[in-house]
This record gives structure tokens, C-alpha cells and sequence, in this order.
């Protein structure tokens, strides 16, 4: 058997680059394409001061996917704790800086860049989950004792992420833990019980929410009932896409971009900046793509040959779809404005990175997929 | 390696469970994707939703003015309330103003549309509005704020790109009459100021636009400010301030500070002008405060009018002493310290009073503590402390204490009006202010004290307040400025306040004027009995007339001080 890992070891980089999914890569250059141009229309038909910088920033994370493309999935394997023990310091340093910085510190200033360790954590959790379900059996996931340590795999980071506080990315680490205990096979009367527990904890968590926390949920429930205030956002995005039609106003016409209606338009807004522009059709066409990367998760997963290859490739795709499913049900006023971002698409390093770190991750379950580990 | 560990031990594990575990991973995976697809399906119906069912297009310009102002058509605007007086004029209101904007790309000719519009409008260059007329934006500014007439020659320039935004302005009917008690607002119409920033929440869209009705009489506000304007200018005063108050409610009528300002343009007045006097302002009023003195006399230790104060040696305390400036050289009865204003006489009733029970009775009046008011521009009085025996003497005739004017003229109301206390009330209010809440004298000493001020009308240092039929009383006060921690005889605070009409007193009128300076006329005098009491007069003579107030003409013996000619020794000695 380890000759077999030999074997891959021994692949040489040109057929690991001739294995990464070009397919994948095709999509991941589109749907930041539609990123540049909505940014280049936010700045009123400029390339700064967004999309030029963003322009720069993706062609050098684009590089570190590849290499971490091309490291073997074994490495991540064994990297998987390490990782996750590092980002909980980071987010430990966070936490007690934060009490320095004002409102809500979520960054580590690294003087070149700025580093946010709890997005990092997303993809560490994931990574440490896989890796402790790989082994697991179907007996194994329904004893309860056994689902304890995942648990605190997920709610230790929470909890210091819950501080800091960042409400948003601490329902995301959960959700995609949570997406991780049903693929590897917990038993339904879990999600079940963990459900009904959810929903009689809101009034807690009600009380323990922030001021404007709760100011959002108010508004999402009524917009109209701050029209200037804490409900402009949702207002604003609905009647932009409101007037985009069935094929928008056309590239640089929409009202948002020349008027500086909207507010955050080119982060966390992107998508309606987008859409009133290239109208339902363009929206349509951006949803397809994110559609079609989706897809490439479970592609990913059925192929691969070993639990941890598959936990990842799925883990990682929920993950990034979570942020796409949080950023465009706020823009669309399905949830209230928890201020996400759209990967790939809106401006800012730190999304990008992660989605970016995240598709390396998964290439490289793609690229070692042919595991000949066939007793797994 | 760990990972290949993990991978033996799962070799050997029963092969049917490890098919199942596959299975059952397989199932999972494909429930997950189905859920996510399910979602991407919904994110379309929701984007068709937005886009096509609710498709509302923003094609006019007026569209575009109504999404910068955020609302769009969400919500009907409310326009900032209305401010009145007591009965029902206009104080300020809210009115709307184009705006005029350009979108270039509909100008047909930038430069015959540049010329009209700089012969329009003198401020705008030809240069200026042609760049305007030719920029690459579609929405620039050209003038906010325009006139209607200047609207209409707009229009008739007859080019498609010129449009107009409808922006609310408040507007203040009586210009800068009641700036500093009305306040002002902000560009964006927030109260910055007065009523217009207590208020804000009510009067503003949060509150639903609601109208207020002030106390103020803009009658009598017009009154009170011709007076004390005059006054400043016959003497050359750097300013002045002045208050008509219902003595029974509390109930400001007219509040003057000067110099004053234009409310539609606060930004450019200087803070002096700026500067709230009645409210903001701390003064030693001086001998007005001999009407507290006195009436916590009669209080606390219930004297009669025959009580003698020896005023031939000044006081010695320390070092300084109390002199008396109409100095009458002799022992002094209670009416007589009065009316000719004795400091010395004064200070030996504080006292006679005792510090403690001085102190108290000023509590009581409200001249201790921070003013309470309807506007926020207020402050503390400045209180002797520790309160002690120099302090006791000095603050029975107004000096080492200083107080806002609204505060001694509601201490004064509090006396005159049978003793109940009252505050200064500038928002009308329908419910009728409950009287005889809080007693802060009796009755007899309430009574005491209108034959008091009475007679200094009549026969002491205020004779030039009387208006005939009108039992005008009241007390003056001079007080010299402390300026760098002395006393400066040249630099005075000269005030009256007027009570009338005594016997049933309904009005208090308080004047006062900052440095004001000796004429010719007053024979050099700049003291109160010259400049603020004769202002007064004047005052109450309008007001009777405007509020159509019946005189009462009754022989000297009827005359409410009538009974004090008693304690008075007969002429010579003045």
C-alpha cells in the first residue's frame, strides 16, 4: 500500500497540472471577470480605485491555489490539526486585541497584509472535521460519545468568534460543521433535536445580540419602517434591481454607480450593482456559474477515494456556497444585512483568499484523486 | 504516516459496513447537492421576482432626485412642524425650495444656456455654468435654494437638461425677533438650537412633524425688543436682555436677548450674538435680590414694617465694607431700606436672617440650582461656597451671586403672585398649570412685599417706572461688573423688574442692560432707576394697550403702599 503512495508521490508536476480541473479554474476566471467589470462600473467606469487592485490581488492569490493544488492531499491531511491550532491562536490574539480596538476587531495587521484569522478558521474546521470523520465507521457516527470532539472542533472557534463579535461568519462555521456531521452520516434525530434546540435558543440569543445586531433583524422584518436609517440598504438594493428589468440598463448606466446610492456597492452590495446593469438575466447568468462551481463539490467528492478526500471536497464547497447563499438572500432581502461578502466577486482580499485557498484545496483532492487506496 | 494508519485500520473492517458507510455517504452527498441546487433554484425565482414582477424602471430625472433622498416612494415624507406663538402666529414653518441641477448630456446649447443662466443669476459666472453645462457627469448642482421668479426664467430658457430637486427650508416669518429662545436648524433641518433642538424629536419627521405652540406673545415679544434695543442705543450698552412673564403661570410672554441674530443664517452670527443672555447668561442682578432678602425676613422671622436697621456705618467684613449708594445716613425702617435700596440695611437683615435660613429660602426660589427650562441652552448659577457669613451678607442685596435672569424673574413671580412657586414655561400647554402647589411664602409676606415694590414705584428709586392706572411696582438693581476679580464702578449691570398691577399682581417685566453708560439726559447717571427702570415703563405702556388692559384710577389713600407712608420719615432726609 505505500508503495502505492509511492506512486503518486512520485507523479511528476506536469501530470499533476495536466489533472487540475482546467474546468473549475475556466469558472473561477469568469465569475471574477464579472467582479472586475462590476467594480470598474462602481468607480463610474474606472479601474480604480477597485478593480485594478483586485486585478492584483487575484493574479497572486491565483498562484498560491495552484501550489496548494499541487501539494499532495496527504500533506493536508497531516497539516489538518496544526492548522486548525494555529488559526485558534490567531483568533485567541484577536480576542484579547480586540479589547483594544473598537466594536469588533476581526483582523490581525501582519503590516503587509491584513489577516482574518476567523475565515481561516472556516476552512481549518472543515479541514479537521474531514480529517476526524475520515476514520469513523457508521457505528462510529452514532454513538454519541464519539460526536463530542467534532462538536468542540466547532464550538471552541465559534465561541471566541461569537466574541469578537461576528455573528455572521460564527453561523457559517456552524453550518458548514453542521453540512459535515450529516455527510459523514450522524444520525437525522441529531439534526432533528439540534434544530428544535436552535429555535427555542433565539430568545437568548436575542438578548445576547448587539444593539445593531438586533437593529438588522428589526429591519429586515420591516424596511419601511427606517427608510433612511438601518433599512436603506435592503430599500436600495430592491429598487435597483427593481429597475434592472429583464436585461438591466446596460454596462456603466446603472443609477446605483453614478449616484452613489448604495452604499458598500462594491463589496457586499456587488451582486445588485450587477444586476441592475445586466438585469435578470445577467443575475441569472452569475447564479448559473455559482451553480455550476457548486457542482463541481459533489463531482469532486463522488470521485475521490478515500473519506477525507471526499469530507474536504464537499466541506469546502458548502462552505463557499454559504457565503454566496448568505450574500445574495441579504441583497434580495431574504435575510437581514449581515454584511458578507460575495466570493470571488466583491472587492476585499480576505474573501478572496479564503474562496481561492479553499478551490486549491479541493484541486488537489482532484489531482491526487486517483488514489489506488482502494480498501478505504 | 498517520494517513495510512487510518486507512489500514478501515481495511479491516467488515466489508458489508464499510459498503453501507459508502452508501449511506453517497446518499448524504447527494441530499446536500439537491438541497444546494434547490437554493440556487430559488435565488432565480426570487431574482425574477425583483427584476421582472416588481420591474420598475427609474427613467426621469425626479425619479433619480427621490432615490438620493433615500426614500424613494417608500414612505410619505413628513415636513418638519410648525412653531406658533399663544395665539396662532406663525413663528416658524417649513417651506419648499428648488433647486436647480444640470444633466449635460441633455443640453443642447451650453452656451447660450450658460449665458441666460448667468444674466438669471448674479452670483453664477459664465465660465462657471458653461464647465457646469459640459461636464461628464449626468446630475451637478447649478444653484440650490433658487427664488420662484428666478424658477420661472428658468423654465423659460426652455432646455430639457435643466431640472429642478424640491429641498425643505424652514423659515422664520419674524426673522430674528425670537432667534434665541426659537432657535434654528441645520441645512438638513435639525434643531440646533432653542426650541427647534429641544424639540427636534417632535417637531421632526421621527416625531411626525407635529406643531408646537409657544407662551410667547409675538405682540408683546415686539414690544419688549423695541424697548430694550432702544435703551442699549440711548446708552450705548453692549447689551441687553428682558422677560414678560405671567406671574401666576410662569408663562414667558416675551424673551429678549440682544444682540441677536438671523436664524436663516446662525452660521454667520457671532457667538455674542449667538449667546442665549436670558437663559445662558449668569449676572449679579444686585439690588433685585433685596426682594428675596426682604421677603426671608418677614418669613422667618415675621417682623413688622417698624423693624429699624441702623445704615449710618458701613458694614465692615473683613476687608471691605457694604456702603449704600443712595446713602441715606440714618437709622432706616423695612420700607425705607427698601425703597431707597440700602445695601447696608439689606445686608443686616441676611443677617438677621441667619446663613443657613438664607441660603434655604434661596433654595426654595430656585436661584441655587441649575435653571429648568424648556430650551437646553441653560446653565448653574454661580452660589457662594462654602456659604458663609460674608456670603450670607453680600447675597442679600445680589452681590457674590449670580443667577440667570429667567430665574429672578420666576423668584420674583414665585413672591408677587400669593406666594406660590412657579418655573419658566415657554411650550403652551392645554392643561392648566396646577397652582398652589409648592407655597414658598405666605400671604402676608406676599402681600408685605407688593406694598414694598409698590412703593419704590411711588416714592423710591424706580419713580420712573409708574404708569399711571396701572399700580406699577418693583425693584432696580445696579450692580457693578466684576472684572478680573474686582468690582469696577464704571462697568454696570442696570436692571428693573416691574410687577403690575400690584394689588392683583398679573405681569412681571424685567429689563436689564449691560454697561450701560451715562447721557446727558440721565445726567450722567447709568444706574437702573435711569436706564432699565424707564424702559420698563415704556413697556408696560404698550402692553396695556396692545393686551387692551382697562386702567384703574384710585386716590393716593387706596394706593396698596398707601399704609407704609407710615414707616417713612417725611421728606428732608432724601
Amino acid at each position: 500500500m505505500s508503495s502505492t503512495v509511492k506512486i503518486y508521490s512520485n507523479q511528476t508536476i506536469w501530470d499533476k497540472i495536466s489533472h487540475i480541473n482546467w474546468g473549475l479554474f475556466v469558472l473561477i476566471l469568469m465569475i471574477s471577470g464579472i467582479g472586475f467589470a462590476a467594480l470598474y462600473s462602481a468607480a463610474g467606469g474606472s479601474f480604480s480605485p477597485w478593480a485594478a487592485r483586485q486585478m492584483m490581488r487575484f493574479v497572486a492569490l491565483l498562484g498560491g491555489m495552484f501550489v496548494i493544488a499541487l501539494i499532495d492531499v496527504r500533506w493536508w491531511y497531516k497539516l489538518a490539526w496544526p492548522i486548525y491550532f494555529i488559526g485558534f491562536a490567531m483568533l485567541v490574539v484577536v480576542e484579547i486585541m480586540g479589547h483594544i480596538g473598537m466594536g469588533a476587531q476581526r483582523w490581525i495587521d501582519l503590516g503587509i497584509i491584513q489577516l482574518q484569522p476567523s475565515e481561516l478558521m472556516k476552512i481549518a474546521v472543515v479541514m479537521v472535521l474531514a480529517r476526524y470523520f475520515h476514520a469513523a465507521t457508521l457505528e462510529d457516527m452514532r454513538r454519541i460519545p464519539f460526536l463530542i470532539v467534532p462538536a468542540l472542533i466547532i464550538i471552541a472557534p465559534v465561541g471566541l468568534v461569537l466574541l469578537q463579535p461576528d455573528l455572521g461568519t460564527s453561523l457559517m462555521i456552524v453550518m458548514a460543521g453542521v453540512s459535515m456531521f450529516f455527510m459523514a452520516g450522524a444520525s437525522i434525530w441529531l439534526f432533528v433535536a439540534g434544530g428544535v434546540l436552535a429555535a427555542s435558543s433565539i430568545p437568548v440569543a436575542w438578548y445576547l445580540m448587539h444593539d445593531y445586531q438586533k437593529q438588522r433583524v428589526m429591519t429586515f422584518l420591516n424596511p419601511e419602517s427606517d427608510p433612511l436609517g438601518a433599512g436603506y440598504h435592503i430599500i436600495q438594493s430592491k429598487i435597483a434591481l427593481g429597475s434592472g428589468g429583464l436585461s438591466g440598463k446596460g454596462f456603466l448606466e446603472g443609477t446605483q454607480s453614478r449616484l452613489n446610492f448604495l452604499p458598500e456597492k462594491q463589496t457586499d452590495f456587488i451582486f445588485t450593482l450587477w444586476a441592475e446593469e445586466w438585469g435578470f438575466l445577467g443575475g441569472c447568468f452569475l447564479l448559473f456559474l455559482f451553480g455550476v462551481v457548486f457542482m463541481y463539490g459533489p463531482w469532486i467528492a463522488m470521485k475521490a477515494r478515500h473519506n477525507f478526500s471526499r469530507y474536504l471536497a464537499m466541506g469546502l464547497i458548502v462552505n463557499f456556497s454559504l457565503y454566496v447563499f448568505i450574500n445574495i438572500s441579504m441583497v434580495m432581502g431574504l435575510i437581514p444585512v449581515v454584511g458578507a461578502p460575495l466570493p470571488l466577486v466583491s472587492y476585499g482580499g480576505t474573501a478572496m483568499m479564503s474562496a481561492l485557498i479553499g478551490f486549491g484545496l479541493m484541486m488537489s483532492v482532484h489531482v491526487h484523486r486517483d488514489s489506488k487506496v482502494t480498501r478505504v | 504516516m498517520i494517513f495510512h494508519r487510518h486507512l489500514r485500520r478501515n481495511a479491516i473492517k467488515l466489508e458489508g459496513q464499510r459498503s453501507a458507510t459508502l452508501d449511506l455517504a453517497r446518499g448524504r452527498l447527494v441530499l446536500i447537492s439537491g438541497f444546494f441546487v434547490l437554493v440556487y433554484v430559488l435565488f432565480a425565482l426570487r431574482a425574477f421576482d425583483l427584476t421582472i414582477i416588481q420591474y420598475k424602471p427609474i427613467s426621469s430625472a425626479e425619479d433619480l432626485a427621490q432615490l438620493e433622498q433615500g426614500a424613494g416612494e417608500v414612505v410619505a415624507h413628513v415636513p418638519r412642524g410648525d412653531v406658533v406663538d399663544r395665539n396662532g402666529v406663525l413663528l416658524a414653518t417649513t417651506l419648499k425650495t428648488a433647486s436647480l441641477y444640470v444633466d449635460p448630456y441633455l443640453i443642447s446649447d451650453p452656451q447660450a444656456a450658460a449665458k441666460r443662466l448667468s444674466a438669471i443669476f448674479s452670483d453664477l459666472k459664465y465660465g462657471t455654468a458653461l464647465q457646469k453645462l459640459q461636464s461628464a457627469k449626468r446630475f451637478v448642482w447649478l444653484k440650490r435654494g433658487i427664488l420662484p421668479d428666478e424658477q420661472y426664467k428658468v423654465l423659460e430658457i426652455g432646455e430639457p437638461g435643466l431640472g429642478f430637486r424640491y429641498e425643505e427650508r424652514r423659515v422664520y416669518p419674524q426673522g430674528s425677533l425670537l432667534a434665541h429662545l426659537l432657535g434654528y436648524t441645520t441645512i438638513d433641518n435639525a434643531g440646533q438650537a432653542g426650541i427647534e433642538r429641544s424639540f427636534d424629536g417632535l417637531l421632526g419627521a421621527g416625531g411626525g412633524g407635529q406643531d408646537l405652540a409657544l407662551t410667547i406673545d409675538t405682540r408683546l415679544q415686539h414690544a419688549l425688543r423695541r424697548e430694550i434695543e432702544a435703551t442699549i442705543d440711548e446708552f450705548s450698552a453692549k447689551a441687553g436682555f428682558g422677560v414678560i412673564m405671567d406671574v401666576r403661570t410662569g408663562e414667558i410672554l416675551a424673551g429678549v436677548s440682544l444682540p441677536d441674530f438671523d436664524p436663516h443664517h446662525a452660521g454667520k452670527a457671532p457667538n455674542n450674538a449667538l449667546f442665549n443672555r436670558l437663559s445662558l447668561g449668569v449676572y449679579e442682578l444686585g439690588s433685585v435680590f433685596k426682594i428675596f432678602s426682604t421677603a426671608a425676613l418677614f418669613e422667618t422671622l415675621n417682623v413688622p414694617m417698624s423693624t429699624t436697621f441702623d445704615a449710618r456705618e458701613p458694614i465692615k467684613v473683613g476687608r471691605f465694607a457694604i456702603n449704600d449708594y443712595h446713602a441715606e445716613d440714618r437709622v432706616l425702617t423695612v420700607p425705607e431700606v427698601f425703597m431707597y435700596s440700602s445695601n447696608i440695611g439689606s445686608a443686616m437683615m441676611g443677617q438677621a436672617v441667619g446663613a443657613t435660613a438664607l441660603r434655604d429660602f434661596y433654595r426654595d426660589l430656585g436661584l441655587l440650582d441649575r435653571l429648568d427650562f424648556e430650551i437646553r441652552e441653560v446653565t448653574k448659577p454661580l452660589v457662594p461656597n462654602p456659604w458663609g457669613e460674608v456670603s450670607t451678607l453680600t447675597a442679600s442685596y445680589g452681590h457674590g451671586i449670580a443667577t440667570t435672569p429667567l430665574q429672578v424673574v420666576a423668584a420674583v413671580s414665585s413672591i408677587v403672585n400669593g406666594g406660590y412657586l412657579v418655573k419658566p414655561k415657554l411650550v403652551k400647554s392645554d392643561i392648566v398649570p396646577p397652582r398652589e402647589e409648592v407655597r414658598v411664602v405666605s400671604d402676608k409676606t406676599a402681600h408685605r412685599m407688593r406694598q414694598l415694590l409698590r412703593l419704590t414705584v411711588t416714592d423710591g428709586t424706580a419713580r420712573k417706572a409708574d404708569v399711571p392706572g396701572y399700580l406699577v411696582g418693583g425693584k432696580t438693581g445696579t450692580a457693578e461688573k466684576s472684572v478680573a476679580g474686582k468690582y469696577d464702578r464704571k462697568k454696570l449691570i442696570s436692571s428693573f423688574v416691574g410687577v403690575f398691577p400690584m394689588d392683583a399682581p398679573r405681569y412681571a417685566v424685567f429689563i436689564g442692560v449691560d454697561e450701560p453708560k451715562g447721557t446727558k439726559a440721565s445726567f450722567g447717571y447709568a444706574t437702573a432707576g435711569w436706564t432699565a427702570a424707564p424702559a420698563v415703563q415704556r413697556t408696560i405702556s404698550s402692553m396695556v394697550s396692545i393686551l387692551g388692559l382697562e386702567p384703574k384710577h384710585i386716590v393716593a389713600e387706596q394706593d396698596i403702599a398707601a399704609p407704609l407712608k407710615h414707616y417713612i420719615a417725611v421728606k428732608g432726609a432724601h
